[in-house]
Formats: structure tokens, C-alpha cells, sequence
């Protein structure tokens, strides 16, 4: 079953989304107000799915949606009674996997729910593709500096550089990056 | 040679950059992995703007059914493995690619100590063993389809032992050799090194035969992986070959270079064994546990100016011409056809060109073998079908188309 973190910062609303919810046959776990801490809540319950139900999503909602997006990252759907597209845009960007406009009815819970998540995981394939070239292309400029220091160091060229670092990685069965970093500290000690 | 289609969207961005950013590489704990590991490790890949992720694998099964559902892009692999698994034999069958070849020799058979100290340390007293009554050898290799299996096969027939027949067959798992052979559950085996050198180094076993001595230079690892692999991602395959290609040409460039492969290989996360066990065959300095010493000409080689490299029709298809003569393929395969297939030569030929390494003009190479047969490529079911020793499955023999 699909644990779900409800959040409603609509006193008069509360209930609409939970009572739909349960008799869908999902598990709820309820909080009201967004005074709360999201990302420490959403640590604490590991929800499956986060849904906010807002009138309005103000910025103090953005705020905490993106904290969750960076540290606990689910797929998180909102529904709201707010039409300005530039709204709409502001949470998409934020990392809502989905923006319900009005309209919550018991029966169309699954599909939404279905179509969050499957945004949410091509979203996760894409950040962690970016993360990975982003950590490469970081490496490979450490490795270059690394050269260049010992290229001044030992008055040799690109490849003898390459070649001197890779041996000594090599015979530490270490990595280059490991060794590059090392002449990158050790230059800063002596430098 | 090879006429895969290009993938759907490759035009869309008209980039040679790998469609990947990383991928996961398996291997065995074995010297010649030294090429793959040293690409993974010492940034040979970073500038294609690829990572390769390495994934030391318990046993050659394993490995190959990572291979074959995806869980490994590209990995390690024996020749015979990929081409069981292409054909179907052992597991289910897949469309197989062989990137590029990883290396030549350094494969060893090893007997134990007790037939040692039996007096069993040549070929001929072997043979008479195998031919006396009482219990058949056991003679371990890493795979049944695999390279260890039939340069087992092909050693034990050269010298009139039925490898089917007068002795028995176990696979062991490379690593795990030497404890076998200790435990006294094994009499023998055939492994790449470092295993055959540290049986000897510890006096438990010697070394009867090199994998050179019955064919110098001959085909051992390759880089394998899905035909789907290369068709799906074309530039982080070409990325990959030459990353690949590039570690192989710096190990072999200095014997400083080799001595630091040793070292690395001997690391926990790779071979997890000491240096001294992996650099002396790495450097072709042979002892056999006997008292012979040697400098061999045919040690394990990763390069040698890019023909180690080359993926030859001829050598894919030599383990075709086994498979065959020991019973594990029924019929004569389209041997010319899935070699070209499964042998990457295009994408090799793109590699090697962009680095400046020589690509021989064909695809197919002669050799000759320790039983005196010449393997040239071109006739391969009446090879198949030559052998004096052999297990084909109710067939006359065939003679040349």
C-alpha cells in the first residue's frame, strides 16, 4: 500500500483530499499547516508519495518543497485552487511532479499518483546523470591541475606528467584522482 | 563487415560523445584484467567524458549472466564464454558483441604436488597415468564453454588423453584454484594466471604446460558485451575501446609500466594477491615448480602495437571449431557468418584509426598449434571435423568446402 504524507494548509479544506484518499485505499498520514519542517517530516515518515493540498502555494511552500526535492527526494503532488500559469511554472520548477488544478475525486487519485511517479523517477535518472557529469567533468579538472603542477614541478611534459602520476597511483593501488589530489594539497602545504 | 543499423536518434544531436556517461564493467581477479582495470582507474576514459564502473565478479557464471541481462554493460570475458552464450550453449541464448580482444596468452595447466612427488611431471607420464585403471584424474577449468576448458581439451588430446573419456572435468572458480588443489579435491587445472604461478609459489603444484606453449599468441580475453549494447550505444562503446586501447599501449610502454600493473592488480579490490605472484609471468619470467626457470617469448601480452587488439574473424571463430569438435554445438554452425556478427571489427577499425594503431588489413591469421595444425580461418568444419581425439556428435567427418 502507498504511504502518503498529506499536508493541507487550508483549515476550511481539511478532510476533502484525506477522505478521498482513504477510501481509494491508501495509507494517510496526515499533518496540517506547512509551519511544519517537510524535510524532517519527510524523514521521519518515509512517505511513498508527498501530497499538498493549497489554496494558493505562497513561497514558504516553494521553499519547502525544493529542500525535500535536494535532500529526500519523492515525487510530491499538488493540489491547488491556483490557475496562474506562472504559479504552475514556479512549482514544477521547485520539483512538484505534478500541479492539480481544482477537482479531487476518489477515482482519479490512481492515475495521478501513477503519472507523479513516473515523472519523479525519469526526473531522478536525469539529476543523477547530471550529477555524475558534473562530478566527472570536476575530476578531470583536478586531474589537469594536478599535471600542470608537476609539469612545472619537474620540468617535464603532458605525458611524462601523466605517466609519472599514474605509476605512483598504480604502485598505491589508488586512482588517479586520489593521486592528483594529493599533489594538488601537497602544493598548497608548500606553496 | 558488420551491417547493425545505426541507433534511431543517433543523428539527432550529430555528437560522437558516448550516449552514457557511465557504465558498469565486470571482471575476474586475473592478470589480464590489467587492461580494463587500469582504463577504470588511471582516467583513460574521463576525456570521452566516460566513467567506467568496475564490478569484480565471483565466477565466470556469474559474470556472463550479468552480461546477458543487462546488469553489466561490458565486462572481462573469455572468447569461449561470449561465444556460448551467442550460440546458447550453458545459458540462454543472446546476441553477443566482442569489442575488442584484451590480451594473448598467460593461461597455465597445473598438477598437484602429490603427483609430483608420484613422478607425474611430464606429458608422457601423464598419459600413461590417465591410461592405468584405478580413479580417473579430476582436472579443474572455469567454465565448461570457457578458454580453460578447451586449452585444457586441446592440451590433454595433443598428447593422446581424451579429456571426455580418461579424466574427469570440474569447473572452479579462478580465484578459488589454488585451495582446491590444496584441499586435495582437484589433481590438476587449467587458470589463468595468477593462480597457476601462485600454486607454485606456495609448493603445492607445478606447472606442466603454458596456454602459449600449445598456440604462441593465442586469442584469451575480450572485451564483451551485447550485440543490443552496441547498437543502442555506439559512441560509449568507441569510447570505451579506446580508452581501453590506450591503458594497453601504457602498459606495455615501459617495464616500469608493468611493474606498477602488478602492483595495482595485486590490490584487494582487484587480484587481492601478493605482487611477487603477479609480476614475474607479467614480465615473462616463468619457474615451473620443477626447477625450471625461463624468460618466455609468448608471456601474456595486452598490446604488442594493436595486434593483441584486433578482434579476428578467425579467432572467434576457433572457439566455434571447439565447440563443435568436443559435442557442445550438434551441428556445424554458420561459423563465418557469426563470427562477423559477433566480432566488433567496424567499431574496432574506428578506435584503433583514431589513435593511430595499426589495424592488419585482414581480418583472418594463421597460426600453428602444439599438435602441428595450421588454424587459418578458412576452412572451419573441416577443422572442426580433423581432430584424431574428439566427441562430435554423430557426424562424418566433413571435408573442405
Amino acid at each position: 500500500m502507498l504511504r502518503i504524507l498529506l499536508i493541507n494548509d487550508t483549515p476550511k479544506k481539511v478532510g476533502r483530499l484525506k477522505a478521498a484518499l482513504s477510501e481509494a485505499g491508501f495509507e494517510v498520514i496526515d499533518e496540517s499547516g506547512l509551519i511544519i519542517d517537510l524535510p524532517e517530516r519527510v524523514q521521519a515518515v518515509r512517505p511513498d508519495v508527498i501530497l499538498i493540498d493549497t489554496e494558493s502555494p505562497g513561497r514558504d511552500v516553494m521553499e519547502q518543497v525544493v529542500l525535500v526535492t535536494r535532500d529526500l527526494p519523492r515525487p510530491i503532488v499538488m493540489f491547488t485552487d491556483e490557475h496562474d500559469p506562472g504559479v504552475m511554472r514556479q512549482a514544477i520548477k521547485s520539483g512538484v511532479s505534478a500541479y492539480i488544478v481544482e477537482g479531487i475525486h476518489a477515482q482519479r487519485l490512481q492515475p495521478i499518483l501513477d503519472v507523479a511517479m513516473a515523472r519523479f523517477e525519469s526526473d531522478q535518472d536525469l539529476r543523477a546523470q547530471l550529477h555524475a557529469r558534473d562530478q566527472q567533468l570536476a575530476e578531470r579538472k583536478r586531474i589537469e591541475t594536478a599535471k600542470g603542477l608537476l609539469m612545472k614541478m619537474k620540468h617535464c611534459n603532458e605525458e611524462e606528467a601523466y605517466t609519472l602520476m599514474r605509476r605512483q597511483a598504480m604502485s598505491r593501488q589508488q586512482k588517479l584522482i586520489q593521486v592528483a589530489e594529493q599533489i594538488i594539497a601537497m602544493n598548497e602545504l608548500l606553496g | 563487415m558488420n551491417d547493425t543499423l545505426n541507433p534511431p536518434l543517433a543523428w539527432v544531436n550529430g555528437s560522437d560523445a558516448p550516449e552514457l556517461s557511465s557504465i558498469d564493467a565486470g571482471f575476474m581477479a586475473l592478470t589480464d584484467s590489467a587492461s580494463l582495470v587500469v582504463a577504470a582507474t588511471q582516467g583513460f576514459a574521463q576525456p570521452y567524458g566516460l566513467n567506467i564502473n568496475l564490478h569484480r565478479q565471483p565466477s565466470w557464471a556469474s559474470l556472463r549472466d550479468k552480461l546477458v541481462n543487462g546488469e553489466l554493460h561490458a565486462a572481462h570475458s573469455l572468447y569461449g564464454l561470449v561465444y556460448a552464450a551467442q550460440l546458447g550453449i550453458g545459458a540462454q541464448a543472446k546476441d553477443m558483441a566482442v569489442l575488442m580482444g584484451l590480451n594473448q596468452n598467460g593461461q597455465s595447466i597445473n598438477l598437484s604436488a602429490a603427483l609430483k612427488s608420484a613422478g607425474v611431471i611430464t606429458p608422457e607420464a601423464l598419459d600413461r597415468r590417465t591410461h592405468q585403471s584405478g580413479p580417473k584424474l579430476t582436472f579443474a577449468q572455469t567454465l565448461p564453454t570457457g578458454n580453460h576448458a578447451l586449452w585444457l581439451y586441446y592440451w590433454l588430446a595433443s598428447q593422446g588423453v581424451h579429456p571426455l573419456q580418461d579424466v574427469d572435468s570440474v569447473v572452479v572458480p579462478p580465484p578459488q584454484m589454488v585451495e582446491h588443489l590444496e584441499a586435495g579435491r582437484i589433481d590438476g587445472f587449467c587458470v589463468g594466471e595468477p593462480w597457476g604461478a601462485r600454486a607454485v609459489s606456495q609448493k603445492l603444484g607445478f606447472t606442466l604446460a603454458t596456454s602459449q606453449a600449445i598456440w604462441p599468441n593465442h586469442p584469451e580475453k575480450v572485451l564483451g558485451c551485447s550485440l543490443e549494447f552496441v547498437q543502442q550505444y555506439p559512441n560509449t562503446a568507441r569510447a570505451l575501446v579506446m580508452a581501453v586501447l590506450e591503458a594497453s599501449r601504457f602498459i606495455e610502454q615501459t617495464q616500469e609500466n608493468r611493474r606498477s600493473t602488478a602492483q595495482m592488480l595485486s590490490g584487494r579490490d582487484y587480484v587481492n594477491t601478493p605482487v611477487e605472484d603477479i609480476e614475474a609471468r607479467l614480465l615473462g619470467e616463468y619457474s615451473d615448480g620443477l626447477g625450471n626457470h625461463w624468460q618466455d617469448h609468448h608471456a601474456v601480452s595486452f598490446h604488442r602495437q594493436g595486434e593483441v587488439n584486433m578482434p579476428y574473424l578467425s579467432d572467434g571463430m576457433w572457439f566455434m571449431t571447439q565447440f563443435r569438435r568436443w559435442g557442445l554445438l550438434r551441428e556445424d554452425p554458420d561459423y563465418l557468418g557469426i563470427a562477423r556478427q559477433v566480432q566488433q571489427l567496424d567499431l574496432y577499425r574506428q578506435a584503433a584509426e583514431a589513435l593511430n594503431i595499426c589495424v592488419p588489413s585482414s581480418p583472418l591469421r594463421s597460426s600453428q598449434l602444439i599438435d602441428g595444425k595450421v588454424w587459418d580461418g578458412n576452412d572451419p568444419a573441416g577443422y572442426a571435423h580433423s581432430f584424431k581425439l574428439h566427441a562430435l556428435a554423430g557426424a562424418t567427418p566433413v571435408t573442405g568446402q
